[in-house]
Parts: C-alpha cells; structure tokens; sequence
C-alpha cells in the first residue's frame, strides 16, 4: 500500500466516527463481488480484495511493496458510481463502496488486453518442435551452435538423448519441422537434416554425449539390434551397465538397415554410427532369434539381470484376398529384406507391379520396384492428406515414376491360369469419421476397375511376430498384438523383463523407437539400482508430460529455407545412389541461423503465460501486418548478471520503479512514447554503465522473462566475519531477504541458490578476515573467487576486541 | 470580416493588446484582484460561483466546484497550475492569451490562488521562446508593481508564480502528465482518482486550470457573477475562444459565446461552410469527432457537442475539404494518436496503434468488412480500459466517421476510394492466428 492519504482518520466521509478495530485501526464496511467486508483506512481495493480471499483478479504491474502505476490494466474493476472500470491496484476503498471483479465486460477488457501484450510480444515460451520431438531434443540449442560452426559439439548435444543423429538425420519424418514456429514467419527450418549434417561432420570422430560411469557390473540382455534397442543398449552403456545385444539377422540395424533402401540411408554409413554403440563396450551376437535359439530364461539363466526386448515388428499384414499365396503376392519386408541382402529379386523391368498402403514401407517398396525398373502403381484407399508418409515421400514417388491412385481398394486378384494378371479395384470414398477421428473410406458401389499387373506388393503395415513369446514366456500381449508393459516404465508383466519399440507400440517411427528405447533405458537403470518401479513409472510420465505453452507469432525477417540438394530424378533411374546431396558448411550454418530460438528460461513462471491460458487466449487478430507494427529489439547481454531482452518487456514498469523507489539507482526509465515507449536504461546503455548495484530486484519483480538472472559460477559472498559487530543492518536494507538473523543470535547468511550456512559463534572467531568491502575482479578469470583472499587481508583480531 | 462583437478575452483587431501592466492597469486590470483581497476567500469562491463558470480545459467541469474542493482541504500547502499548454500545436487559443493580455493571465491566477488559499503557482506553456519572453517579462512586471510576492495591495496575500516550459507533444497538456513533469518525472499520465485536486503536485492538493479559464476570472470578479451569466447559455456561461482552420492551412481564433452553433463560430472566421467546399466539420481538435454538414446547428456547448459524438476538447474547429476521404482522415487521425499516446497503459499504447493499423488496411483496400466490427469492438475495448482521458476519447475520430461517413468505409471495402485521394500505405492486413 503506497498511496498517500490524509491522517484524518478521526471521522468518515459521512462526518460519523469510524468504526475501529481491536487495535484501534478505523475500518469500514464495502462490498466486493456481494460479499461484505471490512476494510481499513488506506487499503485498495485490491488488497482489501486479497485479504479477503478474492484472490483471483489478476495483475501484472502490480507489487505490494510499489507504488502502483495500473498500466496493465488487468485489474479492472467495476465500481458501484464510477463511469468506467477502475483498477483496483490504484482505487481507495471508500466506506460503502460496492465492487464487481468478475463480469463479461471485465473479462472483455482483460482478455483483449493480453491479447494487445501479445500482438507485440516478439518472444516465445517453449521451443514447440523440442517438445514436439519424442526424445526431445535440444533443438535451438545445437541450431545455434551448427550456426556458430561448433558441429561437434552439436552432435554430442543431439547424443544426449539420441545415439543416431546422422541415421535419423536421413529417415526421421521430422515431426519437430511440422510445428517449428518459423513455418509461422516463412517456412519451416530443416531441424531433422541439420543434426545429420553434425554428425557426418565428425563421424570418423563421433562424441560421446557424457563421461561413460565406471562398471556396475550389471548384465543387460538386448533382444533385437534395430534402433529401439541399440538406443537402450547405448544409453545403459554410459550408465556403466554390461549390454549385449541378440539379433536375428546377420548384421545390426533392424529395420533401419534392411527396411530402409540404400538410396535414403547407406549400409556404410549405419555401420559407422552404429561404432558408436560398440565402442562403449556393448557386445552382439547375430543369426540368434528369440524362441528358436533361446528363451528369456536362457538369458536370466546366461546371467543377465534384466531383458530388454526390442523385436520391432517384421509381419507383414496380409492383403485378405483370394489367391494370396500365389508367389506374385509378394511380402513387402521380404522384399526389401532381399534387396539388401542381395539375393535374387521377384521384381525386374519385365514386371509391372501393384503397391498397396500410404507409408513409409509403401514408397519404398515402390520406389525400390522403380529402381529396379519395373512398371509400378501405388495404390492407396484414403486421400494423399490421409497417408502417414511425408508429402515429400509421396511426391518423390511420383516424380520418379509412379503411377499414384487414391481412393481405390483392392477387391479381386485376377488370375490366368496361376499367374496373376491383373488387380480389380474398388474406388472409395471417405466417409463419417471413426472413434480414432480417422474418416474411414467406404466403397461406391458398381466402380469397379482392374490395374493390370503380375506382382503385387502388399504395404499395409507391419505387426509383431506373437509367437516368438509363447505365454510359458511370462510375458503378456496386448488385443493390438503388440507386448503389454506399463506404458512409462516399459516393465511387461514379468519382473526384469522389459519391451519397447515397435513390439510395444505397434508399427511406428524410427523416432518413437529412439525415445522408447531412451527411456526404458533409464526405466532398466532404475530397476538395477533397486528401485520402485511404480515410483519410476511416475517419475517418467511426469517428464514426459506436454507442458502448456503460450506461443505467440513472431515477427522476424522473412529469410529463405535453404533448401537441401537432391540427386535430379533423371539421376535416380536403375541405380541406389543416395538422393539427399548433402549440405555445405555454409548452407548448414545460413539454415541453422534461422531458427528463432524459441525458447524463454521464464516459463511456468511467466505471469502473461499464465493469465494467456487462464483467458483461453487462443488467437491473435494482429498477425502478419508490416514491420512497423511490430518491434525487434537487440538483448542487451553485457552485464555479468542481468540480462535484458526487451522484446519480452510488457512495460509494467515494476522494474524502473523498484530500482527507483526500494534499491535507488534509478537504472531504468520508460523512454520513447505512443507505440515505441518501451522500458529501458537511459539511452539503452549497458546496465554496467548505469549505477546499477547487482541486487537483482529488478529481475525479481519482472513478471515475464525480459530480464534475466544469468547463471553465476559464484555461489556465496564472503563476509569479514572478524569485524561483524552484529548490528543487523544488512539484514535491515537487503531488499531480498537474502540475510536474515536466526532467534539464538547467529549471523546466518544464504546464498542465492538455496544452500544455506550458519556459523556457531565459536567458528565466528576463527572465521577468515575478508575484507566485505572488495572490489570484485572485472574479467573472472582474473582471479578464483571462493578460497583466495580477494583484497589485503587484516590482521587478525578477535571479535570483541 | 470577424464579428467581434463578443470579445471580451480577446484584443478586437486594430486595438493595440494590454501587453504591458500599465496598460493593463489602463483598461481597468487589477481592479478585481485588488477588490478580492478585501474580500473573504470564500466570498470570491461564491462569485465564481454564481458565475457558473466551466472549465475551458475540454472537460467543462464547473471551475468553482473543482476550487471548492482544494479550497476545503485542511492541507496547508495547496497548488495551483495554470495550463497554457495548447495541447493540440494547431490551437492559438493559449499562445494569443498569453501574448495579447498576459496581465489578465496573472490576476486570474492571482484570483484563484486567493480562492483556494494557494500561494505558489505554475504558469506552464509549450516550449516557445517568443511567449516565454513575454510572460517573462510580464511576471517581473508585476513583481515590480508589487502584484506578485509578499502583502499584495496591502493584504496578507503571498503569492508567487513559476514558469515551466515544457514540449512533450500531445500529452505534456493532459493534467496528470503536465504535474509528473512538473515533479520531474516522466511524462506519462497518471491514474485518477486520487485526482489532483487532494494529491498532485508535491503530493499536496493542486488544482489545475486552463488559461482560458482563468482569464474569465478577473471579469467575475470585476463585474460580478450575474453580470458574467448574461452571456451564454444556461448550461455554460461567457464565451468560448475557437481556432477555425479552413482546410487550406489558414487558421483563425475567434471569440463566440457559449452556445454559438457551429455555423454561427465559422462564420465569425468569415467562413462560409457549405456542401460545396467542405465535406464536414471536424470539433475538438485531434481527438475530437467529425460531423457532417448537417450537424452545423449543433450549439457548441459540452453536452451537445458531445451528444453527438464530438467534443469541445482543444476547441479547433476544422473544415474538411470537399476531396477529404474520411476513411484516410480517420486514419490519420489514429497513425497521430498511436505516436502521441504516453505507452503507459495497454489499451491506448497497443490498441490504437492496431485501430490504425486496421484503418490503413481498409485505405488500402486490403481491409476486410470484419474490420469495421472489430473498430466498433475496439471503439469500447479503448475507452473502457484507458488510463487517462487521452484514450477514452482518442475513438472519438472512428466513433463519429463510422457514424456519420460509413458511405466512405463501404467504398472502400469494395474497393473504391469515394473521392479518389487514398493512396495504399499497406501491403498486409492484420490477420489471426492460431497461437495456443
């Protein structure tokens, strides 16, 4: 409470004498949102309002130990007399008063107000396509350092929660680029490509993501080497634990080597980035499968103390046709299985083939059949918007040669003799949407036609292959056919045994393997540190939790994507050269310069994010105007401790005023006027410059993340103990409370990140003699805080000398 | 010709102005203020009145009540500010005042420092270094004729007057930015209530009057309040000075009593206004409202002005030009706004400048017929939730050419300027997006 009032309190307004409190302080009776209340001489309402348990107007320029300024205008109220709405923060309850705080019109005026903060608020919560990411990776974070040229180092970020940058630089669908926000300014930045352009940059050299620990002497048995699991075996890896991969297939990758045409990835480049995993001492047996060649209790009995199983899912689904065992029907996995192994293929120019689906697995089939010169037609029941292969995929296909249709279904093999001959189609339409919202194509009845052709390729998705887990095994599956675990700690029904990937989810993405076989990895760890594993499963969901971000629409520049090179389609015919050229050095770091770095260290602390969804703030009206209508402001990052960025500055002033009012420098002032008034330091000098004391008053009342504490190496300040006399002064001015005196007389002191020290009055005379009163070394490096004595030490006295 | 048969405040042309003491004294000034001092302060407080003096500052708040109020105060330290300011730089209403009679300023302030018991005092204008001199050299005057300082005209009256200066565009003339300044803080205007009148300059009770207002105060005075009431109307009493700009750059002041029409005020410019030189009139100055031809008959008193939509604010009178597009004038309106608002509060920093920005979309004929619903949203959203009266009347120029010039807006949705004048200043319209 600042405002100034009379000391009349004697009589009221009305000329009768206030009623008083207890302790003599003169009340008053006002209503507020119909309840009555008492308030005393000087309140506001809105304190008066808070005391009495309304709690919930909001506000954001507002601090109880400011002078309030009512610029935000959040804390409107309607008031009982009054023209318009006032702000509570500023208006003194007068006896009698009647106040609204909730009504359409305030919520009117509040939610426009933000979304006014908001049209001009050139700054972001959370970065979407990290957590868009299934393993969440730090995006801006290794965007900015491959923009800097630092790629080793941006590969060992990406590395911190997948093994695989380059592989899943070429294959991941990129379901960050699908919500990167600079798609909101231009076009989306290519996120996915960016990372394999790192790790192909030191892959004769990979780094390690963090210092491997020292042995556990724990055994962990891997069943399947695709990307699921050799993620989990690498990440247990670092944890210390012995892992050791079973494969069924002579060589490691899974899917990601035999489901994957070497035009998209090459064979020699997964075995390099594989090095990685087998450097950090993970061992690998192949041509073993699970349920021919062992058991789960094989393993437990070899010694191992938990299994992870990471099978994929390798059966196909079946066309459930008449007549598809005929050797034309040919398996889609086998085929690409084939291909990579190099056998002998049941498709060459003289064929004219038929692939059915809208995949991944579809488009490879289909453009493998191209390579090897066949005729080909892909055929697909729902819309191109329904398929889940990426537009790129499908446009590729078609420009390499495919004869794409859509809303069509297989509804008859035709034979001659045994030899296939043709496929009789139905033509279909999207229908009313089913329980998983995915509108479902119904035929049209009489439209029948027939696409001549002697293979067909059925690409409609894969499942896992259940009898490899007969149910002696102790392991559950699911009605999906896919194994059943507790859907955080990935623990199946039998203790130690844990599944993820494929096998667990059902048919999914290279990514959604890499981030289950990232967790399991940590949900094994805990398990062979012994702990509770429904504590663990709560642990992780909660992780994993989608925060709630309020993102707004940047204004930036429009800068164009760099697009990536590809190998021209007339380059493609009848060979497996990779299509992806590559980026240069130069092309990365432009690409990698455009990402906005959306990301804000104030969120879920942020009050414009909070009150933004309190207000269900979901649109904006004031996009995509014209520069002028917007502001691009430079971060002032030159004071070791502040740092300022004024795009996130909603010109509360709670800053200009505690610096002025409570600490005194007077750093800050709002400068400029109309639109352009924005809060500053006087001719946007650095804080240094400035009179500024480092209290960080100002970062402690800024209710958005425009100012900033930056991180610090120091972690407490040195007293000259042995001249305290106890006079409580610096208890008294410390505008945080950071000193505070403890009841038996100690001094105790606390440091700003929480770790606090008392010192016993017998350890007050041995204390060091640090001088308070030290001039702290500009450059750190100068000298090491902490130990050494910064300034001429005094010679040493006794307290009460 | 001008019909100056109402001037009272100002000089009649051809009559040389009372610049100096002695000739002020000449013309019968001083005479009020001596007669005052002889009086009790509430007896000069009860002339103004029976005088049913309003204030000239735009809001027309009855000048004796806003006294009653710091003169009731038990605060022994009291302020009075003269603003002679001319918030809208187009006005001539302070600047002609304070050069044509600057004497008549200086007892009317002298008047009513001895009303509500104030001793110091704040002559404050815009930056113009001509006027300052004069004024200057008037209050030394004065000061040399023993009518500023200690026991004036023998009584016990203290009264002293500082001059400030200040050029801070539009909002340096609103009250609570012009006492922020005077405290030497920024300029922004400031929440009310607390109104000045119990906590403004120096935090102690401060009134602040407009020039106009005050120069009223020695004819009250001198004459009595009943003879003042004779000119004008019920509602407002005496004349009211108006600046006439004719549209091509010629700006007149002229001197009409309170409830003069519109017609009538352009007239004693020598102004004949009619459907075929003028599309409308422009009241108020830049915040102020147009009305169309035929709205001439409007009296110019606070309440009708304002009942239909305009107000008395700055007291210009424009005359917009028969080429004039309402839709590039409204624009302009709001592009002056959205730079001169003082970016304290949300709804005046942000939601101006998008008023503006989506009138340059509809200039621009990119603009969208959601548009007018959302400057019809926007045109209470601004009023409701401003700090200052800078924002509950910056809408006024959409408010009254929505109303009275939709024509304009719709032709300009389809396409089509109505006079042809608009030029694109816009490549994008607002649009929204989804964010959450």
């Amino acid at each position: 409470m600042a405002i100034t009032t009379r000391n009349d309190m004697a009589t009221a307004p009305n000329g009768q004498p206030y009623e008083r409190n207890e302790v003599g302080q003169p009340s008053f009776e006002v209503e507020i949102d119909g309840h009555k209340m008492r308030a005393y001489e000087g309140q506001t309402v809105l304190s008066v309002a808070v005391d009495n348990g309304i709690l919930d107007i909001p506000n954001l320029c507002n601090d109880e130990k400011l002078e309030p300024t009512s610029a935000c205008r959040m804390c409107l109220v309607e008031i009982e007399g009054a023209e318009r709405p006032l702000p509570s923060c500023n208006t003194p309850a007068v006896p009698g008063m009647v106040v609204r705080t909730k009504s359409d019109r305030l919520k009117g005026i509040r939610r426009t107000n933000l979304e006014m903060i908001l049209s001009d608020h050139n700054a972001y919560c959370q970065p979407p396509c990290q957590v868009g990411c299934p393993t969440h990776i730090d995006i801006p974070g290794y965007l900015e350092l491959i923009a800097k040229g630092q790629n080793r180092e941006a590969a060992r970020l990406v590395k911190e929660v997948l093994p695989f940058p380059y592989i899943l630089g070429l294959t991941c669908p990129a379901p960050c680029q699908e919500v990167c926000r600079r798609g909101l300014v231009e076009e989306e930045i290519a996120i996915c490509r960016m990372h394999g352009f790192a790790a192909e940059q030191c892959m004769d050299d990979p780094p390690v993501p963090y210092v491997q620990e020292a042995p556990t002497g724990k055994r962990v048995a891997i069943v399947g080497a695709g990307p699921t699991g050799l993620t989990c075996a690498y990440y247990l890896a670092l944890q210390g634990h012995y892992c050791k991969v079973f494969e069924m297939q002579p060589q490691a990758g899974g899917m990601l080597r035999y489901g994957i045409p070497e035009y998209r990835l090459q064979k020699d480049m997964i075995d390099k980035e594989f090095n990685g995993v087998w450097k950090l001492g993970v061992d690998a047996q192949y041509n073993v499968k699970l349920g021919e060649d062992f058991t789960i209790d094989d393993l437990f009995k070899e010694g191992f103390d938990a299994v992870f199983l990471a099978i994929g899912a390798w059966t196909s689904n079946e066309l459930g046709l008449d007549g598809q065992d005929n050797p034309g029907v040919v398996n889609a996995i086998s085929f690409l299985i084939e291909k990579t192994e190099g056998r002998e293929q049941p498709v060459d120019d003289t064929k004219e083939v038929v692939v059915l689906g809208g995949g991944f697995t579809t488009f490879d089939c289909t453009r493998t059949s191209l390579r090897l010169g066949a005729k080909v037609h892909t055929v697909y029941r729902r819309g191109r918007k329904e398929m889940s292969a990426t537009f790129e995929e499908v446009e590729d296909g078609e420009n390499e040669g495919t004869d794409l249709q859509l809303f069509a279904s297989a509804s008859r093999i035709i034979f001659e003799g045994d030899k296939i001959t043709g496929l009789e189609f139905q033509r279909m339409q999207l229908g009313e949407p089913d329980s998983s919202g995915r509108r479902r194509p119904v035929p049209v009845p009489g439209s029948e036609y027939v696409v001549p052709c002697d293979t067909i390729i059925p690409a409609y998705g894969q499942k896992p292959d259940k009898a490899v887990l007969p149910p002696e095994s102790g392991v559950n599956w699911t009605k999906r056919q896919t194994i059943e675990t507790d859907p955080f700690n990935f623990m199946t029904a039998r203790d130690g045994v844990f599944a993820g990937g494929d096998c667990q989810i059902g048919a999914a993405t290279i990514i959604e393997g890499v981030a289950q076989g990232k967790l399991a990895s940590r949900a094994i760890d805990a398990y062979l540190r012994g702990d509770d594993m429904k504590a663990v499963s709560r642990r992780i969901e909660s992780q994993e939790r989608k925060p709630d971000l309020f993102d707004i629409v940047p204004y930036k520049p429009v800068e164009p994507k760099v697009k990536m090179p590809m190998l021209p389609y007339e380059d493609r015919k009848r060979n497996f050269r990779l299509i992806e050229m590559g980026y240069t050095q130069e092309q990365a770091e432009r690409e990698a310069a455009r990402c906005l770095q959306c990301a804000c260290p104030a969120v879920g602390q942020c009050d414009l994010q909070k009150y933004s969804i309190e207000y269900n703030l979901e649109d904006n009206r004031f996009h995509d105007g014209e520069p002028e209508d917007y502001h691009d402001y430079e971060y002032d990052l030159s004071h070791s401790f502040i740092l300022r960025d004024p795009n996130k500055c909603i010109n509360c002033t709670q800053c200009v005023r505690v610096c002025h009012d409570v600490i005194g420098p007077n750093c800050y002032g709002m400068f400029g006027h109309g639109f352009d008034t924005i809060v500053s330091t006087p001719f946007n000098a650095s804080l240094f410059s400035t009179d500024c004391v480092s209290c960080g008053a100002c970062v402690q009342v800024c209710p958005t993340g425009s100012l900033m504490m930056a991180e610090r190496e120091l972690v407490r300040y040195d007293f000259a103990l042995d001249r305290c006399i106890f006079c409580g002064d610096c208890v008294e001015v410390c505008p945080h409370g950071a000193l505070g005196e403890t009841p038996n007389f100690e001094l105790s002191f606390y440091n700003r990140f929480g770790r606090d020290i008392n010192i016993p009055m017998d350890d007050l005379a041995r204390a060091p003699s640090f001088l308070v009163r030290q001039r702290v070394p500009r450059k750190k490096e100068d000298e090491p805080l902490g130990s050494n004595p910064l300034v001429r030490p005094l010679p040493a006295r006794r307290i009460r000398e | 010709m001008p019909d100056t048969a109402a001037y009272r405040l100002l000089s009649k042309p051809g009559e040389p102005a009372p610049v100096s003491v002695d000739a002020y004294q000449r013309q019968g000034g001083y005479v009020a203020l001596r007669q005052a001092v002889t009086l009790t302060p509430g007896k000069v407080l009860d002339e103004i009145r029976t005088a049913n003096l309003r204030g000239r500052g735009g809001a027309g708040v009855l000048t004796a009540e806003k006294m009653d109020l710091v003169a009731r105060s038990a605060e022994a330290e009291k302020y009075l500010i003269c603003n002679a300011y001319d918030a809208d730089a187009r006005s001539l209403i302070s600047r002609t005042i304070l050069a044509q009679r600057p004497h008549a300023v200086i007892e009317g302030m002298a008047l009513a420092a001895y009303a509500i018991g104030a001793s110091e005092a704040f002559l404050y204008l815009r930056g113009d270094k001509a006027l300052a001199e004069i004024v200057t050299t008037a209050l030394q005057e004065a000061r040399d004729a023993g009518i500023l300082g200690r026991g004036i005209f023998g009584s016990s009256f203290v009264f002293s007057i500082t001059l400030a200066g200040a050029e801070m565009g539009f909002m340096g003339g609103e009250e609570s930015t012009l006492i922020q300044i005077l405290k030497g803080r920024p300029a922004k205007a400031q929440q009310r209530p607390p109104y000045p009148t119990e906590y403004g300059f120096a935090d102690k009770p401060t009134i602040v009057q407009n020039v106009e207002t005050l120069v009223n105060l020695p004819l009250i005075v001198a004459r009595g309040g009943d003879a003042f009431r004779k000119q004008g109307t019920a509602l407002t009493a005496g004349t009211k000075l108006f600046t006439v700009l004719d549209g091509n750059g010629g700006a007149t002041l002229v001197e009409v009593p309170c409830g003069a029409t519109i017609a009538e005020a352009l007239r004693a410019a020598g102004l004949q206004v009619n459907e075929s030189n003028a599309r409308g009139v422009a009241v108020g100055g830049m915040e102020g409202g147009v009305l169309p031809l035929a709205q001439l008959s409007t009296p110019l008193d606070f309440e009708p002005v304002e009942d239909a939509g305009a107000i008395i604010g700055s007291g210009i009178l424009e005359v917009l030009p028969r080429n004039t597009c309402l839709v590039h004038w409204t624009m302009e309106r709001m592009r002056f706004l959205a730079r001169e608002s003082c970016g304290k509060c949300v709804p005046c920093r942000v939601g101006v400048k998008r008023m503006a920005g989506t009138l340059e979309g509809i200039e621009s004929g990119v603009g969208a017929q959601g548009d007018l619903v959302l400057l019809e949203e926007f045109s209470h959203y601004v009023p409701d939730g401003s700090l200052c009266g800078f924002g509950v009347n910056a809408v006024r120029p959409v408010v009254t050419a929505m109303k009275y010039f939709a024509d304009d807006f719709n032709a300009h949705l389809n396409g089509a300027c109505p006079t042809g004048t608009c030029l694109p200043v816009r490549a994008h319209r607002y649009a929204t997006k989804h964010v959450l």
